[in-house]
Parts: structure tokens; sequence; C-alpha cells
């Protein structure tokens, strides 16, 4: 049985990474097409050289990291009061922003923005970017979190509260600990659906917030560009490297 | 922060009853025409598509992510790392992923050349541009989606209940479907909805990988706000699909008889 | 959590680099129509900074300003996109003595018919829709008609927008691309029935590289995107169907809202000058409509039968024009269906 999964789960890894790793290769390729010419470095220059694409970089880091900071606290605190206590107001709300088509929310919050924006004579920007991508990632958060909550002993909270902690510390000493997993998992997903999403920030987005996939998307659309296998194949090592770099530091604080 | 979720779907519910601008966008009269042209054969049919579509895309992700949850959940403290080895690929834009899979189909792609060298076929296999494809992308593109709340549950699991089970003489496969699934219910609820709604309104995919050969509703309505611009249209289109998926939702829900969340 | 912490530490000293505080210009522009060192070479002689944002249909840009506080200084419609444009008052009049090379355009372009004495727009490329193909095919396509070729089932696509399509369809029974009449839309439907159990797919510029590999053997495609297919192999041939094509025209604008209307004229005039328009339209691949740039042109270029055509081949152009609001819902409606035959 566990031999099995070891197997299945290298084959599910393969499937994943398998065409990231061609993109890796042939970003190396000296050739613009799809044959292989040779062994050139051309297209890493490319893409340092351009300073839209770092500017860009650094834009998404900085909106995924803190619409996922946000949202993650809220929408870890939406999950738990949603287990206390449901609300069927909360709830539905939550479960209408998951339903809504990405172009609905897109389009409906950019004239929301506008509207408010005639009054207060701001302008779109990364905070708007940043508002957008906490509005829509929370309900992924409520999601992952409360599927986890449901499979804590609601008696474990009511047990601390008898032996007289106060709902806070009911909550950071049993219940947050047993959902810590759980809300590592929302994070992630959180910013993942930031770091990635387009069709909602190339529409909120203001003009100082062009964000990775809205350069990348502007760059594929104009044809083959080996520039973005580049890119994407630093992006995919490098994020791979911070990976393993905080499991060690990770492993070397739990040892 | 409940204002930037529930204002903007005013929004839309404001669009939906207005008319047409010359232009794009919207104006009044107050009308609920836009609603009255979705009674149209064409609509429903291409609201079918996109349910077996994406539920097609659902059940493979289920299928696909439940084992590899389960492997991570039992890798120890290699838990976290398999868990980011999982995402990783999604930090790279998704449009990138797409184009790499286009890459991969083609006539003249990768797959199509090994098996022509290997003399498996002669002429290049159709991989491109057709349903297939479609459903590969999005059970590729979604499949994180799957696998995160699957181990977020599976990861808190009593194995204990599991090892009863194998005292009790039941078989590992026995335990897989008597004991696990059942616990896992609400990690695969969780995984369905976050698979599934996001397929339905999805456009990018279909229309890269299917070639834009398809209509989907996600393409309907994208298409209503740009090429058509036929904003009150695009607005009862989505207001009508989010009320039909928040019906299914309920009912699924009552025969459950729990929560969904 | 440690990684999280790491991630942030990451995030704030990469954003702590990499700011510029110069005035700034905001531009958007069709996506590969700029040749790459114009930007550079203006920022530098103007002392500034321009932003420049890429977008892929009219309607993207119009949702995009549309607000009429988006912070844009300079966008690029299409011709036909000038009178809606109008009509939301989202245009600056263009005031021609702060322009000093806007004589250098030829002169058909210096009264169109969408905007007469050009008080709001000033024309910047022009393009068309026709056949590009691989020259192994034997007789090679010089009609729309050749792409209802069973012959070459799977080996065909069109372009994936409902002007185009429609145009074709249209041209190829011989009526005009901008027709109202619903009958004549209709015939123009069952055309692309017809043709869709032939194509490969409906794909926009991206068939490009599929065009080159030699897995597409004819395609509705764009003059410039042929062109540029046409530089990578030799293989590669563009025609302007005998039937009659789909000529459309991009214009450069100021909008209502810049605060920086002083910059965006020197910026207008910059792209207006002759060796910054003929450095354009080479790197990109297009067609300028600035005649003094047109001389500066190597030969070969100039020549070139994809993006400059001989009257003869011009003569059987049709320009877009904007549509009634009946026609586009109808046009629309018939396109869905089409889509999801």
């Amino acid at each position: 049985m566990k031999r099995w999964l070891s197997v299945y789960a290298a084959a599910a890894f393969g499937f994943l990474y398998l065409p990231l790793l061609i993109l890796s290769a042939f970003s190396f390729n000296r050739s613009k097409f799809t044959v292989w010419e040779g062994f050139s470095l051309h297209w890493y220059q490319a893409a340092f050289a351009d300073t839209e694409l770092s500017e860009a970089t650094v834009n998404s880091l900085v909106i995924a990291l803190t619409a996922t900071v946000i949202s993650t606290i809220i929408g870890t605190f939406c999950a738990y009061g949603l287990w206390k206590k449901n609300s069927r107001a909360l709830l539905g709300s939550l479960y209408l922003t998951l339903v809504t088509p990405e172009i609905v929310t897109g389009i409906s919050l950019l004239a929301f923005y506008q509207a408010i924006f005639r009054f207060l004579h701001a302008r779109l920007g990364m905070h708007t970017v940043i508002l957008a991508h906490v509005a829509f990632s929370i309900a992924y958060v409520v999601v992952v979190v409360m599927a986890r909550l449901r499979t804590v002993d609601p008696r474990l909270e009511e047990a601390a509260l008898d032996l007289g902690a106060n709902e806070w510390q009911a909550f950071r000493e049993v219940t947050l600990p047993a959902i810590l997993p759980g809300v590592a998992a929302a994070a992630l997903l959180a910013f993942t659906v930031s770091f990635d999403d387009y069709v909602i920030t190339s529409l909120v987005a203001g003009v100082d917030s062009e964000t990775l996939p809205m350069v990348i998307y502007a760059i594929a659309r104009r044809g083959v560009n080996p520039v973005i296998n580049s890119l994407s194949a630093m992006i995919f090592f490098g994020f791979g490297a911070l990976i393993l770099i905080s499991q060690r530091l990770e492993h070397r604080g739990s040892a | 922060m409940l204002l930037l979720m529930i204002a903007p779907l005013g929004i839309v519910c404001a669009y939906s009853l207005l008319t047409r601008g010359p232009y794009g966008g919207v104006m009044r009269p107050w009308s609920i025409g836009a609603y009255g042209r979705l009674a149209d054969p064409l609509y429903a049919t291409i609201l079918v598509r996109s349910f077996w579509i994406s539920g097609v895309t659902t059940t493979l992700c289920l299928v696909l992510a439940f084992p590899l949850a389960l492997f991570i959940s039992r890798s120890g403290r290699r838990k976290n790392l398999y868990l980011s080895l999982v995402i990783l690929p999604f930090w790279t834009s998704f449009l990138i992923r797409t184009y790499a899979w286009m890459f991969l189909l083609r006539d003249t792609g990768l797959i199509n050349t090994v098996l022509q060298t290997l003399h498996v076929v002669r002429q290049p296999l159709p991989l491109l541009y057709n349903d297939g494809a479609v459903i590969l992308g999005l059970v590729y593109a979604y499949l994180p989606f799957a696998v995160l709340p699957l181990y977020a549950t599976i990861e808190r699991m009593d194995v204990t209940l599991l090892e009863a089970a194998a005292d009790l003489g039941a078989r590992p496969w026995q335990t897989m479907l008597r004991v696990m699934l059942p616990l896992a219910a609400p990690g695969f609820i969780a995984a369905g909805v976050l698979v599934f709604i996001p397929c339905l309104g999805s456009y990018l995919t279909p229309d890269l990988l299917g070639g834009g050969k398809t209509v989907l509703i996600g393409n309907l309505i994208q298409n209503q706000f740009t090429t058509a611009r036929d904003w009150p249209f695009g607005a009862a289109a989505s207001l009508a699909l989010m009320a039909l998926v928040m019906v299914l939702l309920a009912v699924a829900l009552r025969r459950r008889r729990e929560a969904l969340l | 959590m440690r990684r999280r912490y790491f991630l942030l530490g990451a995030g704030a000293s990469l954003a702590g680099c990499a700011r510029d505080y110069r005035p700034r210009l905001n531009v958007m522009n069709w996506s590969a129509y700029i040749a790459p060192d114009s930007i550079p070479k203006f920022e530098a002689e103007a002392g500034v900074r321009v932003r420049y944002a890429i977008y892929e249909s009219n309607e993207e840009m119009l949702a995009r300003v549309g607000g009429g506080n988006s912070g844009w200084d300079v966008v690029f419609p299409s011709s036909f996109f000038i009178k809606p444009m109008i009509g939301e008052e989202l245009l600056a009049p263009i005031d021609h003595s702060r322009l000093s090379h806007l004589d250098h355009l030829d002169a058909p372009f210096r009264h169109p018919s969408y905007d007469p004495g050009l008080q709001w727009s000033v024309p910047y490329m022009t393009g068309a829709a026709g056949i590009v193909f691989n020259r192994s095919l034997t007789p090679v396509p010089s009609r729309w008609s050749d792409l209802w070729n069973p012959a070459l089932k799977g080996r065909i696509t069109m372009l994936d927008d409902p002007t185009d399509v429609f145009g074709a369809c249209l041209k190829r029974l011989g009526k005009s691309i901008n027709t109202e009449r619903e009958d004549e839309l209709r015939a123009a439907q069952r055309e692309a029935f017809q043709q869709k159990p032939l194509l490969r797919a409906y794909i926009n510029a991206e068939v490009r590289d599929q065009v080159v590999s030699g897995d597409v053997l004819a395609a509705q495609m764009w003059n410039t995107t042929a062109q540029q297919a046409m530089d990578e192999s030799p293989a590669i041939g563009y025609v302007y169907p005998a039937e009659g094509y789909c000529a459309y025209l991009d214009t450069m604008v100021i909008l209502r809202e810049s605060r920086r209307q002083e910059l965006a004229y020197r910026f207008l005039d910059f792209m207006l000058r002759p060796s910054v328009a003929a450095a354009n339209a080479l790197t990109a691949r297009t067609t300028t409509t600035n005649a003094a740039a047109r001389r500066l042109f190597p030969p070969a270029f100039r020549d070139n039968p994809t993006l400059y055509p001989p009257p003869e081949v011009t003569a059987r152009g049709e320009w877009e024009l904007a549509l009634s609001p009946a026609t586009v819902l109808l046009r629309d409606r018939l396109w869905t269906e089409i889509k999801s035959a």
C-alpha cells in the first residue's frame, strides 16, 4: 500500500512538473523557437535587462504577501466565528464571492472603486489591487480552514474555558495550534491565487501596479518569447530554493 | 471588508437591470430585458456543456488529489516540503503553464515528436484544441485546490481509527473505503467546491487549449463584458449562474444534513 | 512560520530598491507596436519616465480608462473607437499648433472620415486581415474561399474575433464588412458554420508559431503578424484575398483626464518624428501612416507587398466602421451560435 502510494506520488509530481521542466530546459536554448540550437544564457540576460519585469515582480510579491497576511487573518477568524456560531448571511456572502466569475468580480470592483474615487479624488494603484485580492482570497481561506476546524472537537475548547481560560486564551492555546496546518495550507492557497491572478488584477490595477501575470500575459500574447521561459524558470527555481532553505531552517529549529 | 465583497454584487445587480449604452457600459431606463434573453435554448446548451466539463474536471481532480494528499500527510517531517512542492508550479504564471501544455500537445510538440520517433503513430495525434485538452488544462490548473483541503482533513485524521480497523481484520482497501473516505468527507466537499466553482467561470483555458471552438458559460460572460460590450446581459447571465450554483450547493447540503463548511 | 518571515523579509528588501521619482507619463498601447528603444529615447530626451503598458483589445482599453480617473495620459484606440470615446467625453481636443511633425502624415490620413480635421486623434499605424499560408500548398491560396478547402481540414485557423470572421464570410459573399442587414449577416453565419468543421481553432496572433512550425498551413491573419512569421521562415507567404479585405487604423489620443498635457503633446510629436516613426514601423513590422518615415525605410521594407501593398491591392480594402448597437447585438448572438455549434 505504502509503496504504491509513493509510486503514485512520484507520478503525480511528474505530471505537475513535466511542463515546467521542459520550459526551463528550453529557456537555455539559443534559438527563439522550439528547435534546440545550443546552450545560451541570452534569454536570462534579456529578462534581467527588462526593468518592467523586475518592477512587476516586486509589485507582485508585495501585493501577494500583504494580501495573504490580511486575508489569512480575516479568513481564519471568519471560519472560527462560523464554527462557533453558524451565520447564514456570512456563509452565503462568502460563497457568493467564490461563485462570482472573475471577470464579473473585476468589472464590479472597478465600477465600485470608480464610484467612490470620484468623491475621494483617489486613483487606482497598489492599494486597490491588494484590497481586491484580499476580497477574493478570504473565501478560499475560510473554506480550507473550515475543513480543518470540522475535525476539531469543540469540547476541547469548552474544557479550556471550564479550566478558567478566557475565550481568547482558549482560541490561542487550544484551537489555533490544532488548526495551524490548515491555516498554513490556506495561506499557501491565498498566496497562490493572489500571485497568479490576472483577470481581476488587470482591471483594478492602476498605472503603477502592473503585476507579473500582466506583464507575462502581454509578452505571451505577442507569440513565443523565450524571455518568459527564462523568467518562469527563475520563479520556479527561486521559490524552490526558498522552500528548501526554509525547510532546512525549520528542521534545524525543531531539532 | 464585507462591504468590499457585497457592494460589487449590488453593482452587478444594478447593471443587470439597466439598458446597454450605445457604446457599451450601461444607461437608463431600467429593464428586465436582459433576463428575458436568458430564456433561450442556446444558453441552456452552453450551460449543460459547462457543467459537464466542470463535473468531469472536478471528479478527476478529486480522484487524483486524494492519494497525493494521503501520501503527503503520511510523510512525517517532509510534509511541509511536499505540500510546498505541490504549490510551487502554480507560482509561475497560469499563462506560462498553459503555454507549456500547448507546447507539449502541438502537432510538432514533444509528445507527438516522441510518439512519431518511436513509430507508435505515423500521423501526429490531434491532442490540442479539443475537449480533452481543455479538461487536461483545467485539471492541471485546479489540482492544488483539491490537494490542499484534502490534506488539511486527512492530516488531522485519527490514525488509531485506521489501526483499529486493521486490527479488526479489515483489508487496506476496506479501511480506505469504509473508514478513511467517510472521515475525509469534509475535505472532499471543500475540494469539490473549490474546483467546481472556479471551473464553471473559467474562460482562458477553454479559449487557449480548446482553440476558441467551444463556448463555455465563462466565455459567454467574459465576451459580454469585452467584445460584445453588453454589460446588462453579462451581469444577468452571471447572476443567473451564481443563483443556480447557490441553489445546487444548498440542495447538496440539505441532502447531507449538515453544513457544507 | 519561519518561512513566512523569510519571504516577507525578501519581499521587503526587494521593494526597497527599484523606485524612481522623475515626472512620469503614462502610455498604454497595443502590444508589439513600438520600437524597443523609442521609449528609452523619449525618456532621455524629455528627462521623464514613461510607464508603458499594453492592451490587446479596444474594449480592454476602454474598460480601463472609461472611469475618467484612471491615471493614463495617452492611449491608441482604433479609428472606429474615436466616436464612442468622444461620446463618453474621454478625449482632449488636439491642438495642432503644438505638434510640429503633423504634416508628415500621408495625405489620405490628414482628413479621415471618422475625425475630419484630426480634432481628437492623430493617426498612428494601419493594418489589415488577409491570409498567411505555407508556400508548400499548391496552388497557394489567393481568395477567402481557399480557407473553405476540405483538403486542408484541421490545418486552417481563423481569427478569434467576430469582426474578422464575419468580415471574411461577408467578403466571400461579395458583401460589405460593415453591413447592417440581418439577412446578409445570417448568410455570412451559414458560411462560418460550413467552415467550422475544417478549422483547427479560432485563434489570434499566438498562431504565428504554429504557422512557422508548419502545424497550420493557412490562417486568417493580420499583415503585421504575418510579416513577423515571414521574417522567421522563408516558407511563409501572405496574400490580400481577391474578394476584398478588412482594414483598420489605430490612432494616438490624449485623454481628457491627463494632468500632463504638455508632456503628452511632446510624446505625440516625438512619435510623429520621421526617424522615430520609421524605427517603430520597421521593428514592429507594421504599416506607418507617416509618409516622411516611409522615405527613410530600406528599399526592401518600403516595397514589401505584405505591409506596403500596391494601390491596386489597397483598393480592395474596406475600412472597419462602428456598427449600430442593434447590429453589434445581433452579430454577437450569431457569433455565439457559431462558436458553440
